[in-house]
């Protein structure tokens, strides 16, 4: 809340654009309450010994070559799942906006690629257990024995099918908001097609790769739950051995001091981002177009590559989650293959409290998260203003930092007054938002970063406000972008668990801890059950959102004719 | 349209914001009085929780709100939570855990009704926590998997430790699970202490993964994934009694047993039903709940009637290992463990 004494710098500002001046303010103050408490008060726990300043907890952490390996692990993993599943959703992106293959074809890729995302990480991870992991089942069909999964291996295989969607999703977005005319011109004037995608969808793309670089980067850095299950002894990341050392060791401080490791990656990370994408301008100067001739076709041998790619990859998803509805539909898994619906009987008997809670919860942080997430990306995109960077950065920590540790904050900071939030809505709420309206803030700025500012600066010169520049121009330019993120905001608040496993409370519980809680007590059948009504729930509600987003790119077509024959006129 | 937005961004401080203030208001009742629900944090599995909290409602009509946690996230929270607790009371997990949350000031002292019915190394010895169950260690092999490899059911903790068995083992890993911390405590004890890291460095060579809670491995080796491992008495009997072909088993050198404890919140706000649960909890009824509901855990009263054979105690070697020994020296076992046994 000290952020509310005012730099003189702004004062300017404050007359010039007041509505500009007045969401800024609220949202450093949101800010303050939201990210930079918490972080303050798990540091304070961090760094103070005995009321002194001391690194003594994070000397000791450090002096113990586990943890160590725990930070080169991580590493090597996100990268590794950054580089493979960006790869993947590029080529996935490709198959959907670039090829000529069958709608239908297209609409399965969509519709598959969505399952590994809005199931929650723990349960692809069980399903790719029992498939390639000891006496596998794939592995007994195919004759190999002496394979293990566990290791980098697997948390690497897991990852990349659980992230990659995210890598389709942003560079599908990118992709098709590209404008045609460019590869018209480029064929017509007699290059080749490899030289076409070389030299002007793939630079072109560029903004959506790195931002999907990053996204992935920051998943895998943060994610806990895959490497909990498939990561064995063998191959320790820092989440976990974080979350393991809070929950298994009761020290937090020592827990907090290992996730503060993770910190410097992640802002790493960032930077770079900053340095590739953020110089360089890549705006396609006719602003946005509506594709009416077409994207130019591909080179063949890349179609093929493409359509293999793709095929294999969507058929290895549907095996593995093809295992967990058949895990909801026996009565004993391995035992009694008899067909039963009373595991479906059991979740709408005992889990209509966490059902009805998990709606609730993922509906208001993605309306909020949504909101939040354009006004931040907008204005970090567009304004320049005092503190920029730390505004930029901030609005991302709690998505760089792992789950556990956020949660562990968020008790330490909101269980005291005047802030007493422990036990409510609002703790879980405010926790999806602040970690997964991320990726709705890098859309809206890769997306933005396509349209040429001299759309908004025509409507400036022509006598329109900020905001009604902002709501006219930008929003409706923007509206897939924003959609993409509402999608992703809300899948997660479905779907993650690493934060709120440590905010569930008695009067507020979720689908996740069910299942993760069903698994743990080995009702394999019960959490495949729960994790189907979880699926097909968010499936249904992604789907409407995916109508939404067609409906609003055709309105936008016609929005965007009338809004160029204002600004001819 | 500039006032629209300001408002915006008005009604978005105001959504984060009321909550924080409305939950400070109320709870000024007396704490005594025993209302109609108590908070639980149950470190017992939810499946047997939810039973047992259903036939206490039936009884007393309080309503048990609860939500399962692990041992050691239970412990983090109730820390976490100390200047506003969100629970009365903790149900289940190890008495070591109960142990190690004493000096943090998190529990309350209760003597409940019936305590002195219930044999004194059941009980903490200050009234922090009191018994409700105990489960003693035991080995659980998948009978397919023994024979494929030309094994016998181990009776051993040595057996364990033979080659055959080819990283196909799987149990908890010690820093997140009491279980495993319990395989510690029964190794020291036979063993000593320098032995029983002699012995799981060699234990390790036949593990195939160390799972992150207590009954992890129990599917796997059902369903043939692993062949063998240990476990508490519970989570073995729960697999078994779901059908599949497994086999449970006790090492003749002995084992030690987890004793599930309960207790109250310090600051607890329905204090009163917190007391009437533990009260409930150490009368006669609980250990019949238990058995009629097949959960498997020994009653801590001796004069309940136990009537599964595999509880039947008499011919296993039962050691002694007491609660403030294992919360002791647990933080110390696992840093070793670490050090020694998963980094060699």
């Amino acid at each position: 809340m000290s952020t509310t004494k005012v730099p003189r710098t702004r004062s300017s500002m404050a007359k010039r654009e007041p509505v500009l001046f007045g969401t800024l303010v609220a949202i450093w103050l949101i800010f303050a309450i939201f990210i930079f408490l918490p972080i303050i008060r798990l540091l304070l726990t961090t760094f103070v010994v005995d009321g002194s300043i001391s690194f003594a907890n994070l000397i000791k952490i450090m002096g113990k070559s586990y943890n160590m390996r725990a930070l080169y692990n991580s590493l090597i993993l996100a990268t590794a799942v950054a580089v493979a599943g960006t790869v993947l959703g590029y080529i996935f992106a490709l198959a959907v906006t670039r090829t000529s293959l069958p709608p239908f074809y297209k609409g399965l890729l969509g519709a598959v690629t969505i399952l590994p995302l809005i199931s929650p990480p723990f349960t692809s991870s069980i399903s790719l257990t029992l498939a390639l992991g000891p006496n596998g089942m794939l592995l007994n069909a195919l004759g190999i024995s002496d394979f293990s999964i566990y290791g980098f291996l697997g948390t690497w295989i897991s990852e990349t099918l659980t992230y990659f969607p995210v890598a389709f999703m942003v560079i599908t977005a990118v992709l098709n908001t590209m404008s045609a005319n460019l590869d018209d011109a480029a064929l017509s004037l007699g290059s080749s097609r490899w030289r076409m995608f070389r030299t002007i969808t793939i630079p072109l793309s560029l903004p959506g790769i790195g931002n999907s670089l990053l996204l992935l980067f920051g998943a895998s850095l943060a994610d806990f739950a895959t490497p909990l299950i498939l990561g064995g002894h063998t191959f320790p990341v820092l989440p976990t051995e974080a979350y393991l050392m809070i929950t298994g060791m009761f020290d937090l401080k020592g827990g907090a001091s290992l996730s503060f490791l993770l910190l410097l990656p992640a802002l790493l990370v960032f930077i770079l981002q900053r340095v590739l994408i953020g110089k360089k301008s890549y705006v396609s100067v006719t602003g946005k177009n509506g594709a009416k001739s077409g994207f130019g076709k591909l080179p063949l041998s890349l179609n093929i590559i493409i359509t293999a790619v793709c095929t294999f990859t969507v058929a290895f998803i549907l095996y593995l989650y093809a295992i967990i509805l058949w895990g909801s539909l026996v009565k004993v898994w391995g035992v009694n293959n008899t067909v039963t619906f009373e595991h479906f009987g059991y979740v709408f008997a005992h889990g209509k409290k966490a059902i009805t809670d998990t709606l609730l919860i993922a509906t208001l942080s993605t309306v909020i998260g949504s909101v939040l997430g354009v006004l931040i990306g907008y204005i970090a995109q567009r304004k320049n203003f005092f503190a920029k960077r730390i505004f930029e950065f901030g609005s991302m920590l709690n998505y760089a930092l792992p789950g556990t540790v956020v949660g562990i904050a968020y008790i330490i900071a909101f269980n005291q007054k005047p802030i007493l939030l422990t036990g409510t809505l609002s703790i879980l709420v405010a926790a999806y938002v602040f970690r997964y309206y991320a990726t709705g803030i890098r859309s809206v700025i890769a997306s933005l970063a396509q349209i040429d500012p001299a759309l908004e600066e025509a409507s400036f010169s022509l006598g329109a406000s900020t905001v009604r520049t902002f709501t006219h121009v930008t929003i409706p330019l923007i509206i897939p972008a924003v959609l993409a993120g509402m999608r992703y905001l809300f899948i997660h608040s479905m779907t993650a668990i690493s934060a709120t496993i440590f905010l569930v409370s008695v009067r507020w519980t979720l689908l996740t801890t069910r299942i993760l809680e069903s698994m743990t007590e080995l009702q394999f059948s019960q959490a495949s059950a729960f994790s189907i009504v979880l699926i097909v729930i968010v499936f249904i509600v992604d789907a409407i959102m995916l109508a939404l987003m067609k409906w609003s790119t055709r309105k936008f077509t016609q929005q965007e004719a009338i809004s160029y024959e204002k600004i001819g006129a | 349209m500039k006032k629209k937005n300001m408002l915006l961004s008005v009604l978005l401080l105001l959504v984060f914001l009321t909550p924080m203030f409305a939950a400070g208001v109320k709870e000024a009742d007396d704490p005594d009085k025993v209302g109609k629900n108590v908070n639980v944090y149950s470190i017992m599995p939810e499946k047997y929780a939810t039973k047992i909290f259903a036939e206490f409602t039936k009884d007393t009509g309080i309503t048990v709100n609860f939500v399962r946690l692990s041992s050691g996230e239970a412990l983090a929270r109730l820390i976490a939570e100390k200047a506003n607790p969100q629970v009365d009371a903790i149900w289940g997990g190890p008495a070591d855990t109960y142990e190690a949350g004493i000096p943090e000031g998190v529990f309350a002292q209760y003597s409940p009704k019936e305590a002195d019915k219930i044999p004194a190394k059941f009980r903490s010895t200050e009234n922090y926590w009191t018994g409700i169950g105990i489960i003693p260690l035991c080995f659980l092999s998948n009978n397919e998997y023994l024979k494929k490899k030309g094994l016998e059911v181990p009776t051993s903790w040595m057996d364990l430790t033979d080659p055959k068995y080819g990283q196909s083992l799987q149990m908890a890993d010690v820093r997140t699970s009491g279980t495993a911390t319990e395989r510690i405590y029964s190794l020291v004890k036979i063993y000593g202490e320098q032995g029983a890291y002699e012995y799981q460095k060699n234990l390790h060579k036949n593990i195939q993964l160390y799972t992150k809670g207590g009954a992890g491995g129990a599917m796997p080796i059902a369903t043939g994934q692993a062949s063998a491992g240990v476990f508490y008495i519970v989570d073995a009997l729960d697999i078994q009694q779901q059908g599949y072909d497994l086999s449970v088993s006790y090492p003749k050198e002995g084992v030690t047993y987890g004793i599930e404890g309960s207790g109250i919140v310090q600051g607890a706000k329905n204090l009163g039903a917190a007391k009437a649960l533990m009260d409930w909890a150490s009368s006669k009824r609980l250990g019949e709940v238990m058995v009629a509901n097949k959960i498997n855990y020994i009653p801590t009263r001796t004069d309940v009637v136990v009537t599964n054979p595999a509880l039947d105690m008499s011919n296993v070697n039962l050691i002694e290992a007491q609660a403030e020994w294992k919360g002791d020296n647990r933080a110390r076992f696992v840093e070793k463990w670490i050090e020694e046994v998963i980094q060699q």
